[in-house]
C-alpha cells in the first residue's frame, strides 16, 4: 500500500511537535524515521496510527484521502502500530492476547487462532508458547506477539516505535529478519528509532526529522556522516572513557540473596570502590535490578550483609541509605523517577531540605531555573514533567541527584536517549566519579558499558557470571556471557 | 476546571429534569420551587448556610485525603464520632457554668474524635493493608452502631427508650446564634477559616506539596525521600479533624442533641462535592452551596407540589449517578491526547 | 477562571429574586393557612394519615381554612432538615397556626414557637404546658386513646385461644407505657370479668422496636417482631406503632393455616385489606379537635393550654364529634361484638373504671390504692408498666 503524508501539523498548545511534514512510504519497503529525542518522530507516527488527531494535513492511502480518529480505525485501513511498551493483558495467555481484538462473536474457535498464531510464528521465526501468560514474556517476546497479532488483524503498514529498546541482541536479530521477510511479502514497515546502526542495517530509505520538520531523506547506500548532520545539525563528539583510580570501599555486598524480578539474586558478593564506574549487563530481569535495589536499601536481602562505605546497613531502609549519600535512579522515569502532575519547580521544592513548614517557592523556582540551565532541559520551571520529552526527563532526573553523592545507582540511565544526550549524561556522571563517587549502572547497550565502565558485571539468571575490566573483554564475549555461554 | 464543573452541573440538571418528567412533575415549576425554597429569603439562605457548614467542612477534610490519593469513604463515620465526643463533653455541663469553655472543649473533642476515627482507617491501610474504602465503610458501620447504642443505651433520656435522640442540652450549651438569623457566627467563621486554611495548607506548605507528590506518584515520592505512610496518616488526621468538627456543629449548633442520623449523610455528599468540583479548594465551597440549596429547597416539592416525597431521594440518587458519570468521562478525556514522552 | 461557576450561580440567584417578587405579587384573597408537620408519610394508613385527614376535614368544614403540610418529618427520612426550618418555611407561606404531630418534635417545635411568638403552635402529644416549658403561644393537645386501647385489649382477650397477647410497642416513654397499660387493663378486665378466668393465666407481652415506625438499621424490624409473636404461641398482636406490619404478618400467618389476629393502631382505615384477621382498630379522629383549634386560632383568644380530648360516648365512631374511636374489624366474632358494646357503654357511664385501685406496677410497688381513681396526670405520666405485663417497662 502507498502511504503519503502531506503537510502534517500537530500542535500541543503552543508546542509544535510536527510542523508541515511530508512523507511517502512505498509498499514492500522498510522506511526509517530518524531523529533525536523530541524531534517529533513519535508524534508523527501516532498521528498516522490514529492514536492522536492531527492538527492539520492530509493522509493519502493508495492515493485517496482517509480520515480516522482511533487506532481501531487506522487498523481497519490497514495501518497498525507497535508501541514502545506493547499494550497487552499480562494475566491472559499468549493465545488469548493474540485473539483479543480479532474475535467478533463467539463462533470463531480457539483452535483456528492457535493454528494461525503458530503458522505466523513459524513464518517469522518466533518461538512463542501460546499457553503461557503474557505477563511472563520478555519485552522482546511481547513485541513478537503484538507483531503477530497486528499481521493477523490485516495490517499492511506496520509502524514500529523504537523496537530495539530493551530487547536482547538475539531477539533483535530475530526481529530484523522477521521485518525483512514481512517487507518482502509486500507490506510496508516504518521503523522509528534514534539508533543509527539499527536504521542503517535495516532500512531501504531514511527520513530524518529535527524539531518537527523533515531535514532530509536518503536511500541506500547511507552516509553516516550525512545522516548525523541531518539529525543534529552538527556532528557530536565521542566520549572519552573515564579510567578512574579505585579508592576506598564504597559498597560491599557479602553473599547476598534476595527475591524479586524474574530470577532474583543469589549469593552475590561484590566490592565497589570509590571512584569506580561499574556497568551491569544482562538480559532484563537477570538480577541487575535486584542488585541495584539492594544496594539502595529498597529491597531487604533475606540472606547476606550490605555495607555502604564501612558501615553495615543490612536491614536498614532506603532513607537511611540516602542519608549516607546513596542515590538511586529507576529506569522507568515517569513511573518511579518523576512525579506526573508536578512541575519542575515543585520537584525542586520536594528536594529542598525539610524542616521548614512553608515551601520556599522563590528558592525552588530559582533552583528550577538553575537546573534547567545547567542540565539543558528544554522546558520551563512551570512545565509539568510529563510534558517534557524522554531525554529532557532524563536530564531532569540527573539534575535531582544529590550534589555530592557517595554512591550512584542508576538503572538504564541513558535508555531512549540519542547519542548526543548519552555523551552529555556521561560527561556529567564522570564529574561525580572524578570527585570520588562510585557509580553502578545497568544498561542494555553493551557499547555504552564498554565505553564508560571501569568494570563490567554480567548477570545471568540471578548470578554474576562475569566480572571483568572492559579492556580485557569485548562485545562478543559479553554477548555470549549474557546469553549464559561462558 | 471551573468550566468542567459548570458542565457537570448542567448534566446533573439535565438528568434531574429527565427524572422529574418521568415522575410526571413539572420540571420548571419544580426548579422554581427549589430555587425559591433555598434562596427566596434571608431566612432560607440561613438554612442553606446551616447545611453548607458541615458539608464544606467535610469537603475541606476530604481535599487532604484526595490530594494524597486516598478514598476516605470513612468521612461519614468521622462526622459521627466527632458528634459523639462533642455530645460526651456537653453532657458533663448541666450546671450552667462556663458554657463557652465547655463548648470550645466540645469542638476540640469532636475534632479529636473524627481524627481518631480517621487514623484507625489510616493504620488499617498502611499497617494492615486494608484498602481505605473497605476500612472506611467498616468504620462507618461501627460508628453508626456506636451512635445507636449510645442513644438507646447509656445516653437515653431518663425513663425513655427512643431512637429519637438524647436529651436536648441546656440552652447555654448551644452555639450562640445571631439574633433573628439562625446561624452561629462562630461556626460560619470557623468554616470560612477552614476553607482558607486548607487552601493555604495545600498551596503554600511543605505538607501540601508532599500530599500532592505522594498522591501523584507514591513510589517516586518515596525515592525523593518522602515518607508516604506517615504522610497518609497525617492527611487522615486532617480529614478526620474537619469531619469531626462538622459533627460537632451538627450537635452543638443544629440539633443540640445526638440523634441517630446526626451526620445527615453529609460525609457521603461531601465526597460528591469534592469530586464534582474537580478537587479544587475554591470550587468545593460553591458546589457545597449548590447541594445545600438543593437539600433545603427540595423540601418544597412535597410541600407545594405534593410530589411524593420519595422523589427527592430519587433526585439525589440521580445526582450521584450523573456526577460519577461526568467524573469517569473527565478521567477518560484526560488520558487521551497530550504530548508524548518519546521523540 | 471561575467565570462559568459564577455565571451559573448568578443565574440561580437572579431567578430566585424574580421568583420571590412574582410570588408576593400573586397573593390575593387571603385564606387562613395552617401548617401540619407529619412525622410519617401522609398516606401511611396509620398515625400520620389520621392527622392528614383531620387537616382535610378542617379545610372542608372551616370556611377559609387552608392546609399546608409536610410529611416524613424525621431525621432519617429528611437528613439535615430541622423543625424550626420547616416552621420558618410554613410561616413564610402564610401559616398562622402550625401543628406538629409527633412527640419527637417536642424540642424543635418549642424552639420554633419561641422564634415566632405571633404564630400559634400546637404540639400534639406533648406536655410542655404541664411541665411549664411551653411559651405562651404553644398548646398541647391529645386524644384519650386510653379508651381505644382498652377496647383493643378487651377484644384481644376475648378472641385469643392461647391466652397470649403480644403488644408491638414503639419506643418507651410515658405515652407508650400509658397506652400499653390501657390495652392490658382492657384485656385483663375481659379475661377476669367476662371470661371469668384467672388473670395469672393471661400472658401480655410488650416488645418495643425503638421508634414509631420501622427505620431500617435503626429500629428493630416490626415485621420480625410480629413474626416472633405468632411463632411463639401468641395469636393476637396489638400494634402500638404507626404502621400496619402486624396486620400484614397476621394475614400471612392465617394463610399458612395458623390462627392469627391483629389490631392495628391510629387510623380508621387501618383494617382495610386485612379484614380476615383484623379485630378492629382504635383510632384518632382529629377532624373535630383540629377544627376547634383552627377556629380558636382564627378568632382568638389563643392561650397556652393542655387539652386531652375524649371520645363521644354517644357514638364513638361519629366522625363529626368524636376524637377517639374504635372501628370494629370483620374478624370480630358476633359474641365479642356484643360484649364490646356493653363494655363501651360501661366505660362511657364510668360504671367501669379501669385506672382504679388496687393497681400495682410491674415491680410490685403500688400505683393506686384500693378504690383510688387515677387523676389525668397520674395516667399521663405513667412511670412503669403494670403488674401482670411482661416486657421492659422503662429504659434503665
Amino acid at each position: 500500500m502507498n502511504v503519503e503524508l502531506i503537510d502534517i501539523h500537530k500542535h500541543f498548545g503552543s508546542v509544535r511537535a510536527n510542523s508541515g511534514i511530508d512523507l511517502k512510504i512505498l509498499p514492500g519497503t522498510i522506511h526509517g524515521i530518524l531523529g533525536e529525542n523530541g524531534a517529533g518522530k513519535s508524534t508523527l507516527m501516532k498521528v498516522l496510527a490514529g492514536f492522536i488527531p492531527k492538527t492539520r494535513g492530509t493522509i493519502l492511502l493508495d492515493g485517496s484521502e482517509v480520515g480516522y480518529s482511533s487506532p481501531e480505525g487506522a487498523l481497519r485501513h490497514g495501518i497498525g502500530m507497535l508501541y514502545q511498551d506493547p499494550l497487552d493483558f499480562p494475566p491472559l495467555s499468549v493465545l488469548e492476547n493474540f485473539m483479543a481484538g480479532q474475535v467478533r462473536g463467539a463462533t470463531m474457535g480457539t483452535e483456528v487462532h492457535r493454528a494461525r498464531l503458530l503458522e505466523l510464528c513459524t513464518g517469522l521465526g518466533f518461538k512463542l508458547d501460546p499457553d503461557v501468560p503474557a505477563g511472563r514474556l520478555t519485552v522482546g517476546e511481547r513485541q513478537q506477539l503484538e507483531l503477530a497479532r497486528l499481521l493477523s488483524s490485516g495490517a499492511r503498514v506496520l509502524i514500529l516505535d523504537e523496537p530495539t529498546t530493551g530487547i536482547s541482541g538475539l531477539q533483535k536479530e530475530v526481529l530484523f529478519s522477521a521485518l525483512k521477510s514481512i517487507a518482502r511479502g509486500g507490506r510496508s514497515i516504518v521503523l522509528v528509532s534514534h539508533k543509527l546502526e539499527d536504521i542503517e542495517a535495516l532500512c531501504d530509505e531514511i527520513t530524518v526529522l529535527r524539531e518537527g520538520i523533515v531535514t532530509g531523506t536518503m536511500e541506500r547506500p547511507f552516509s553516516t556522516q550525512a545522516l548525523l548532520s541531518m539529525m543534529f545539525g552538527s556532528e557530536p563528539s565521542p566520549a572519552i572513557r573515564s579510567g578512574h583510580e579505585p579508592g576506598a570501599q564504597a559498597l560491599y555486598l557479602d553473599n547476598v540473596s534476595a527475591p524479586g524480578g524474574r530470577a532474583g539474586l543469589a549469593e552475590c558478593t561484590v566490592h565497589v570502590s570509590r571512584g569506580e564506574v561499574i556497568g551491569l549487563a544482562g538480559l532484563e530481569g537477570s538480577g541487575q535490578e535486584v542488585f541495584l535495589r539492594i544496594a539502595a536499601g529498597l529491597i531487604r536481602p533475606h540472606r547476606g550483609r550490605v555495607h555502604v562505605g564501612r558501615r553495615d546497613m543490612t536491614g536498614r531502609g532506603y532513607h537511611a541509605f540516602q542519608s549516607l549519600g546513596v542515590a538511586f535512579q529507576p529506569a522507568s522515569r515517569l513511573e518511579e523517577g518523576l512525579i506526573r502532575g508536578l512541575t519542575v519547580t515543585e520537584h525542586c521544592a520536594l528536594g529542598e531540605g525539610g524542616g521548614q513548614f512553608m515551601v520556599q517557592w522563590d528558592t525552588a523556582e530559582q533552583d528550577a531555573r538553575d537546573k534547567i540551565r545547567k542540565f539543558q532541559v528544554a522546558g520551563t520551571p512551570d512545565s509539568p514533567v510529563e510534558s517534557l520529552s524522554g531525554g529532557n526527563q532524563q536530564r531532569l532526573l540527573l539534575a535531582f541527584l544529590p550534589e555530592e553523592p557517595e554512591l550512584l545507582l542508576l538503572e538504564n540511565p541513558t535508555r531512549g536517549l540519542d547519542l548526543e544526550s548519552v555523551h552529555w549524561v556521561w560527561d556529567h556522571l564522570d564529574a561525580h566519579a572524578s570527585r570520588g563517587a562510585a557509580i553502578v549502572f545497568s544498561s542494555s547497550e553493551l557499547d555504552e558499558i564498554l565505553m564508560v565502565a571501569d568494570r563490567v558485571l554480567v548477570f545471568f539468571d540471578g548470578h554474576i557470571i562475569k566480572d571483568e575490566r572492559p579492556e580485557d573483554t569485548d562485545a562478543l564475549a559479553l554477548g555470549r556471557a549474557i546469553a549464559g555461554k561462558m | 476546571m471551573a468550566l468542567e464543573t459548570a458542565l457537570t452541573l448542567t448534566v446533573v440538571l439535565g438528568f434531574t429534569t429527565l427524572v422529574l418528567l418521568l415522575a410526571g412533575a413539572p420540571p420548571l415549576e419544580s426548579y422554581r420551587q427549589i430555587v425559591k425554597g433555598s434562596l427566596g429569603s434571608w431566612g432560607k439562605v440561613t438554612h442553606v448556610i446551616k447545611v453548607w457548614i458541615p458539608l464544606t467542612l467535610a469537603a475541606c477534610g476530604l481535599l487532604y485525603t484526595f490530594r494524597i490519593g486516598l478514598w476516605n469513604i470513612g468521612v461519614e463515620g468521622q462526622v459521627m464520632v466527632g458528634a459523639v465526643l462533642t455530645t460526651y463533653v456537653l453532657r458533663t455541663g448541666s450546671d450552667g457554668q462556663h458554657g463557652q469553655y465547655l463548648l470550645a472543649a466540645a469542638l476540640l473533642a469532636g475534632m479529636a474524635g473524627g481524627a481518631l476515627w480517621a487514623v484507625m482507617a489510616g493504620y488499617l491501610k498502611t499497617r494492615g493493608g486494608v484498602h481505605e474504602i473497605f476500612a472506611g465503610l467498616g468504620l462507618n458501620f461501627v460508628a453508626q452502631g456506636l451512635v445507636l447504642w449510645l442513644i438507646f443505651g447509656p445516653w437515653k433520656q431518663p425513663g425513655i427508650a427512643s431512637m429519637s435522640g438524647t436529651e436536648t442540652f441546656a440552652e447555654h450549651l448551644w452555639m450562640p446564634y445571631l439574633e433573628g438569623l439562625r446561624i452561629s457566627p462562630a461556626a460560619l467563621g470557623m468554616t470560612l477559616t477552614s476553607v482558607v486554611l486548607t487552601a493555604y495548607m495545600l498551596r503554600a506548605t511543605r505538607f501540601g506539596l508532599y500530599l500532592k507528590a505522594i498522591g501523584s506518584n507514591e513510589k517516586a515520592a518515596f525515592l525523593f525521600g518522602l515518607r508516604p505512610q506517615a504522610t497518609m496518616i497525617l492527611a487522615m488526621v486532617c480529614a478526620g479533624g474537619f469531619a469531626g468538627l462538622a459533627g460537632s456543629f451538627q450537635v452543638a449548633g443544629v440539633y443540640h442533641r445526638l440523634i441517630p442520623a446526626i451526620s445527615s449523610g453529609y460525609g457521603y455528599l461531601a465526597l460528591l462535592v469534592v469530586m464534582l468540583s474537580g478537587f479544587s479548594v475554591w470550587v468545593s465551597p460553591l458546589v457545597a452551596f449548590f447541594f445545600a440549596c438543593l437539600n433545603v429547597g427540595s423540601i418544597q416539592l412535597p410541600m407545594v407540589l405534593q410530589l411524593d416525597s420519595s422523589l427527592s431521594g430519587v433526585i439525589q440518587g440521580t445526582l450521584v449517578m450523573a456526577a460519577l458519570a461526568m467524573h469517569a468521562m473527565r478521567a477518560r478525556s484526560r488520558k487521551g491526547g497530550g504530548p508524548d514522552a518519546g521523540g | 477562571m471561575k467565570k462559568a461557576i459564577a455565571l451559573v450561580l448568578t443565574v440561580f440567584l437572579v431567578t430566585a429574586l424574580v421568583q420571590s417578587v412574582a410570588g408576593t405579587a400573586r397573593a390575593a384573597a387571603k385564606p387562613y393557612t395552617f401548617g401540619l408537620l407529619l412525622v410519617g408519610p401522609y398516606n401511611d394508613r396509620g398515625y400520620s394519615q389520621a392527622h392528614y385527614e383531620g387537616g382535610q376535614y378542617v379545610e372542608k368544614t372551616v370556611p377559609g381554612a387552608r392546609m399546608i403540610y409536610i410529611d416524613k418529618v424525621n431525621p432519617a427520612d429528611r437528613p439535615g432538615i430541622t423543625i424550626p426550618q420547616l416552621v420558618d418555611d410554613m410561616v413564610e407561606k402564610g401559616a398562622r397556626l402550625v401543628i406538629a404531630n409527633s412527640d419527637d418534635m417536642k424540642d424543635g417545635i418549642r424552639e420554633a414557637a419561641r422564634q415566632h411568638p405571633d404564630i400559634h403552635f400546637v404540639h400534639v402529644s406533648g406536655d410542655d404546658v404541664l411541665t411549664g416549658k411551653a411559651p405562651k403561644n404553644l398548646v398541647n393537645t391529645f386524644g384519650r386513646m386510653e379508651y381505644g386501647k382498652m377496647m383493643a385489649g378487651f377484644v384481644a382477650a376475648l378472641t385469643t385461644r392461647t391466652g397470649k397477647i403480644g403488644y408491638l410497642g414503639p419506643l418507651i416513654n410515658e405515652e407508650t407505657r400509658r397506652l400499653a397499660g390501657s390495652a392490658y387493663l382492657g384485656a385483663r378486665y375481659a379475661w377476669e370479668k367476662v371470661l371469668k378466668k384467672n388473670p395469672k393465666d393471661l400472658t401480655f407481652q410488650v416488645t418495643w422496636i425503638g421508634f414509631w415506625f420501622n427505620i431500617p438499621g435503626v429500629t428493630a424490624d416490626p415485621t420480625q417482631v410480629a413474626q416472633n409473636f405468632y411463632n411463639t404461641g401468641f395469636d393476637v398482636v396489638i400494634s402500638g406503632i404507626d404502621t400496619t406490619e402486624a396486620v400484614t404478618v397476621a394475614k400471612q400467618k392465617a394463610k399458612e393455616g395458623k390462627q392469627a389476629w391483629a389490631i392495628p393502631y391510629d387510623y380508621v382505615g387501618a383494617c382495610e385489606g386485612g379484614s380476615s384477621v383484623c379485630l378492629g382498630v382504635p383510632y384518632f379522629n382529629w377532624g373535630p379537635g383540629y377544627s376547634g383549634l383552627v377556629k380558636k386560632s382564627m378568632t382568638g383568644p389563643w392561650k397556652s393550654e393542655w387539652t386531652w380530648l375524649g371520645p363521644d360516648w354517644q357514638d364513638i365512631n361519629n366522625h363529626r364529634t368524636t376524637n377517639v374511636g374504635f372501628m370494629e374489624g370483620d374478624a370480630l366474632a358476633p359474641g365479642v361484638k356484643k360484649e364490646l358494646k356493653t363494655f363501651i357503654r360501661d366505660l362511657g357511664s364510668k360504671k367501669v373504671q379501669l385506672f382504679k385501685g388496687p393497681l400495682r406496677y410491674q415491680d410490685g410497688t403500688v400505683f393506686l390504692r384500693e378504690g383510688e381513681v387515677a387523676t389525668d396526670k397520674q395516667v399521663w405520666y405513667m412511670p412503669k408498666l403494670l403488674e401482670g405485663m411482661q416486657g421492659a417497662g422503662s429504659a434503665k
